[in-house]
């Protein structure tokens, strides 16, 4: 569903993402992990079009959206979150929804736009002020309620279980499966926890210094000695 | 029937029938309002591309300029109807924007100087494109508003209920874009614009549609007053007044909401003539600096939002 070849992004000196080959298939769910500042909140800036790659292509269901601007790979069903939460503001949490499924879809389903409220669980604050009257776990969810009103194909997920406390998480990772279930939408999560991601994705790829340094099973990546190795030397730096 | 429908029903009364029975006698007066209003409408339009667009202008002469070229070369040139070539005038001061679009990706105070230095622009094109626009001796004899079915639309009271309704229209269709969900889009994209663009937002085009919007409502009050007063030069034409003045207008009545502008224009114009122009001949503009600081102490958010919230606690305390 989602091709990337050679990718490369670079801020002045820095390679964010270097010449990064991958490829992610229909409804799958995948997980992205990698030390900090190894380049996975740029990849997915790159896939969603907020920064321009120096080099390769992206292509998404069979079109090439290296050159397509954001709102259209939106709408062609590439959604995400962002790692820290940007709710539209002066919104309310229902507008918010309202707005993503107007324009990512072309058309507004209410009853589908209540469904994903409550599927979130923000049912009860649909008609809170987004932007100041939410606490992080409603947030994490209002970034995953926004996404799926735009019906997407395949969900970028950038760390959205960080930060919850452990009831929390338990909640939102059942919504994440049952999401996959009922949507049938695909899946790629940047998650740090190791557990999380061997209990959610069947395959995971890592990344370490925007390069791609493992690819598989999440038991084998995590016995991979480099991949041991660029986690614990990232935390000694 | 709530306290808002009566207010427009009054608004309504005052406006179509009190004002021409009353006032329609006093040429002055209507002069005034008549001219006010017209500010008015620029002052609406200005906040529209503020409110909505999330852009601070400060070129809205240019548009104002260019419809009233455009309107006033199309009767005298090629003999378009007065009505017709109003509206063709909104859509010149639209196609100028668009040569005003590559400034939207500017930010700030770089986005109001840019468009500062563009209004200057058609100023010169208007003064140096002789052969077309008279050049700085400008166009006299410029043919008015026209007499349709026995009415005169020309006469004082005709050009009021024009002028009036022009902007009431242009009220109606502001509040429908911020109605509707580009309206919504719109509020949410000043504070999240990447969030808005991730969603499937267009968020280049909507500003644009604001811009277009807004110069074209522009275009066509330049073009209004272009046939009212049958006279324009460029330094009249493209004069910063019509930047500044609705700025203040706007600011003055609270441009936050629809209506603000347009009364703030109305009572900033009639006390700048009634008032100041009697006691500092030249240079009163002056004091409409000092009229806006004093409002802005009194009341940040504007005139209107005042009363309105006066007017709700008067009704809500206990008697
Ligand atoms: N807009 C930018 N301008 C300059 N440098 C940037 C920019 N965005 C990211 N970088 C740099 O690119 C590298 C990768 O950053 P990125 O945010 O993609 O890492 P990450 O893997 O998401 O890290 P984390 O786990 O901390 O979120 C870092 O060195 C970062 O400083
Ligand atoms: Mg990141």
């Amino acid at each position: 569903m989602l091709q990337l070849e050679n990718v490369t992004v670079r801020f002045g000196g820095v390679t964010a993402v270097d010449n990064l080959t991958l490829s992610i298939g229909a409804s799958e769910v995948t997980g992205l992990v990698g030390p900090n500042g190894a380049g996975k909140t740029t990849l997915f800036n790159a896939i969603s079009g907020l920064v321009r790659p120096g080099a390769g292509r992206i292509v998404f269901n069979a079109v090439d959206v290296l050159n397509a601007p954001v709102y259209r790979r939106a709408r062609l069903g590439l959604g995400r979150t962002f790692q820290v939460p940007q709710p539209l503001s002066r919104l309310t949490v229902r507008e918010n929804l309202l707005v993503a499924q107007r324009f990512g879809t072309g058309s507004v389903n209410a009853s589908r736009l209540d469904e994903i409220l409550d599927f979130v669980g923000l049912t009860e604050k649909a008609g809170r002020d987004a932007s100041s009257e939410l606490a992080l776990s409603e947030l994490k969810a209002l970034e995953v309620g926004k996404a799926l009103a735009t019906n997407p194909k395949l969900l970028l997920l950038d760390e959205v279980l960080a930060g919850l406390e452990t009831t929390g998480k338990r909640r939102f990772m059942q919504m994440l499966k049952d999401m996959h279930a009922k949507f049938g939408v695909g899946i790629l999560i940047i998650e740090h926890d190791i557990e999380t991601i061997s209990n959610l994705c069947k395959r995971v790829v890592v990344l370490n210094f925007g390069e791609l340094i493992a690819d598989g099973a999440p038991d084998e990546v995590f016995r991979d000695a480099e991949v041991i190795k660029s986690y614990t030397g990232a935390e000694h730096a | 029937m709530d306290a808002r429908r009566i207010s427009v029903v009054l608004a309504m009364v005052v406006m179509y029938i009190a004002v021409p029975l009353l006032l329609g006698s006093n040429l002055y007066v209507m002069s005034l309002l008549v001219a006010s209003i017209a500010i008015g409408g620029v002052a609406l339009a200005w906040a529209l591309l503020g409110n909505l667009g999330g852009m601070v202008s400060f070129g809205h002469a240019a548009f104002f300029g260019v419809g009233s070229y455009v309107s006033a070369l199309l009767t005298m040139k090629l003999g378009v109807p007065v009505f017709a070539a109003m509206l063709l005038g909104g859509v010149g001061a639209a196609v100028a924007s668009i040569a005003m679009l590559p400034t939207l990706r500017l930010k700030g105070p770089y986005f109001a100087l840019a468009i500062l230095a563009y209004a200057q622009i058609f100023r010169i094109l208007a003064t140096e494109w002789k052969s077309v626009t008279g050049g700085s001796g400008g166009l006299s004899s410029i043919p008015r508003l026209p007499e349709i079915a026995g009415f005169d639309f020309g006469s004082k009271i005709g050009n009021y209920l024009v002028i009036v309704s022009i902007v009431l229209i242009f009220a109606l269709i502001y509040q429908r874009i911020r109605a509707s969900h580009y309206g919504t889009a719109l509020r949410a994209m000043h504070d999240s614009e990447d969030a808005t663009r991730v969603v499937g937002v267009n968020s280049t085009l909507l500003k644009a549609m604001m811009l277009f919007v807004s110069a074209f409502m522009t275009g066509v009050i330049g073009a209004f007053n272009a046939h009212y007063i049958n006279f324009l030069e460029p330094d009249y034409g493209f004069s910063g007044l019509w930047s500044t003045l609705p700025i203040v207008a706007a600011i003055f009545g609270g441009y936050r909401t629809i209506l603000g502008p347009v009364i703030g224009a109305v009572f900033v114009y009639l006390v700048d003539q009634l008032v100041f122009k009697s006691f500092i001949p030249s240079g009163h503009q002056i004091m409409l600096g000092a009229l806006l600081a004093g409002m802005v102490l009194f009341s940040p958010t504007g005139l209107l939002p005042w009363i309105v919230e006066k007017f709700k606690r008067s009704r809500n305390a206990p008697a």
